[in-house]
């Protein structure tokens, strides 16, 4: 499904990214864990096609990243993914239902609503993200990503701006909404307990992968520790 | 004080208009001045023509230099918003710290050195213009023009506004800065009309179109008289003709092309920098440039053109006026027509220029990734 092989990355003269290679499957839960300044962002940015490697190949569905322009990423981001970000970036002019268009438009998506009522956010349409609490906020950004029916969702520490029990709640849409569509979901993350929610865990340190492992029987959100 | 050099530079729009302001003004309201000395010896043959430079003078310094100032306030005010949007957090941390409304408001006062650079800078290129410009208004028979130096002029052109704007900028800062520390630091997320107009059902890209036109309705305006100067003032001065000489055509020519080219940066930029964040998340989800460009810049171009159509008129009027109210009492003044060659071909130029301006900032657009918004937090 997503490949990457020997991946570099730079910023300002700092490597980043030292030759990293991963292989994801069609489905898969993956959950990247790493201290501040791991690269782990950098490797979410690159792997989605945001930004662009230094070195290597990211391939996804039989597509080179690095040899499309950026016509071919633009189509590429539009058609396969979707991004949930720590910091929600919800637009805080627009309403609940047309920030979830932002994602539901660019497929022609019209049952954009019942993604809203299933993250509970149903008497919520017409509210602005500044009236909504962070979890509720966070529940928007899963229903806009979702809305475009991603191929894979990409999410960078989603609940890392939460407290237990809110983000326990979004964790558990996130799995549920995985479970239920199919989708891949490669997540971001420096808490380790919530990596025991993943199918498979990669480590990373000073821009390279250390450790992989498959957990043999992932948790639910409300298994385990916070 | 948080107000660095490099705000300074931001308000070089401001000092440019009120460069164009002090410049008019310097050397009209001099001649206007030395050539009201001469009426006494000014014959009865001469008399109707002397009245009739002395109103224009008078209606030139009145109706521009009234023009530029209120635009220049406009601008200041502008910027002064922007600014205190745009460092809510760190006048919300210092108001949290304890520094008042007035010790906070006080550093906006530097703002007004803005209208110091512009009026000292076009009061001097003003004062050296001034013996050119009389001798290109010399009407033979008429006695000469001699230069005198008022410094009435240099009070009321140079520092009288530099310390009005220091106290706009002061008071209109202060007005600003009453907002709760809470809302400052939380900056314009939490000045969301939460209570506004339900929104109406339409596609997304729609929406954006319209909720960035409804919260940037200043910039409108902007948009707006930059087409209008570069309009007014180019055709003004291609098509004046024998109506004045052609130092006075190419200075109002060349004024109205600084304005034009100053107030259609500042109106772009500063869409553009507002919108930062709209764009890198409409990059991240897949909307392709031309639709993020469209959504963000597209609602503005109408009122680019409207602008124009409003400038091509007000020239046209403001001509009218002088060939058939100022020198009506003088015998073989030029007639006037509405100038079409100059019309469309102002109109062709502007367009070209529209065009390549916008095309940079989609550039700029299409540059703008997600990281930017989150090096923001």
């Amino acid at each position: 499904m997503l490949k990457c092989k020997d991946i570099i990355k730079s910023y300002n003269g700092h490597r980043v990214l030292n030759g990293v290679s991963l292989d994801i499957s069609k489905g898969e839960f993956v959950v990247i864990l790493g201290a501040s300044g791991s690269g782990k962002s950098t490797l979410l940015s690159v792997l989605s096609g945001l930004e662009r490697a230094d070195g290597g190949a990211v391939e996804c569905g039989g597509a080179n990243l690095s040899e499309l322009n950026d016509s071919q990423l633009t189509a590429f981001r539009r058609d396969k993914i979707g991004f949930i970000f720590q910091q929600y970036y919800l637009l805080s002019h627009l309403s609940v239902q047309n920030n979830v268009k932002m994602g539901a438009d660019l497929v022609g998506n019209k049952d954009y609503v019942k993604i809203i009522e299933a993250v509970g956010l149903g008497d919520k349409l017409k509210s602005r993200p500044p009236q909504l609490s962070g979890g509720e906020q966070q529940r928007v950004c899963i229903a806009r990503a979702l809305a475009k029916n991603p191929e894979i969702l990409f999410l960078d520490e989603p609940t890392g701006a939460l407290d237990e029990k809110t983000g326990r709640e979004v964790l558990d849409y996130i799995i549920k909404f995985k479970a239920e569509r199919g989708i891949t979901v490669i997540m971001v993350t420096h808490n380790e307990n919530i990596a025991e929610t993943a199918e498979t865990v990669v480590r990373m340190n000073s821009g390279k992968i250390v450790e992989t492992r498959k957990n043999a029987k992932p948790k639910t959100a409300y298994e385990i520790g916070w | 004080m948080i107000i660095s050099v490099k705000d300074g530079f931001k308000l070089i729009g401001v000092s440019v208009v009120f460069f164009c302001a002090a410049f008019v003004c310097t050397f009209m309201l001099s001649y206007y001045m030395d050539v009201v000395s001469l009426k006494d010896v000014v014959s009865d043959q001469f008399s109707a023509l002397y009245d009739a430079q002395v109103a224009m003078s008078k209606f030139v310094s009145v109706l521009t230099g009234g023009v530029l100032v209120l635009i220049a306030v406009i601008m200041l005010v502008f910027y002064i918003k922007l600014y205190v949007d745009s460092h809510s957090k760190q006048l919300g941390v210092l108001k949290a710290l304890g520094f008042s409304n007035a010790k906070l408001a006080a550093g906006f006062c530097a703002f007004g050195l803005s209208a110091l650079v512009g009026c000292s800078l076009g009061f001097a290129c003003g004062y050296s213009a001034t013996p050119f410009i009389y001798e290109s208004m010399t009407i033979e028979g008429m006695p000469e023009v001699a230069v005198t130096f008022h410094y009435e002029l240099l009070l009321g052109i140079v520092v009288a506004p530099t310390a009005l704007f220091a106290g706009i900028a002061y008071g209109f800062a202060y007005l600003k800065l009453k907002i709760p520390v809470m809302h400052l630091i939380k900056g314009k997320e939490s000045k969301i009309r939460l209570s506004g107009r339900e929104d109406k059902e339409r596609d997304f890209l729609t929406e954006v179109f319209f909720k960035t036109l409804s919260s940037k309705k200043l910039l409108t305006f902007f948009f707006a008289f930059s087409a209008f100067c570069f309009s007014a003032m180019v055709q003004m001065g291609l098509s004046m003709g024998d109506l004045s000489s052609e130092i006075m055509g190419t200075v109002i020519l060349v004024i109205g092309l600084v304005l034009a080219a100053v107030t259609a940066f500042m109106s772009v930029t500063s869409l553009v920098n507002a919108n930062v964040k709209t764009v890198s998340l409409m990059k991240t989800f897949g909307y392709t440039a031309r639709e993020r460009f469209f959504s963000v810049l597209g609602g503005f171009i109408p009122f680019a053109f409207i602008g124009f159509g409003i400038g091509a008129a007000y020239q046209y009027g403001l001509l009218q006026l002088m060939v058939n109210v100022v020198f009506a009492d003088v015998a073989e003044v030029p007639a006037y027509e509405f100038d079409m060659p100059v019309f469309f071909i102002t109109l062709g130029v502007f367009v070209i220029s529209y065009a390549a301006l916008l095309a940079l900032y989609s550039l700029k657009l299409s540059k703008i990734s997600v990281k930017e918004v989150m090096l923001e937090n």
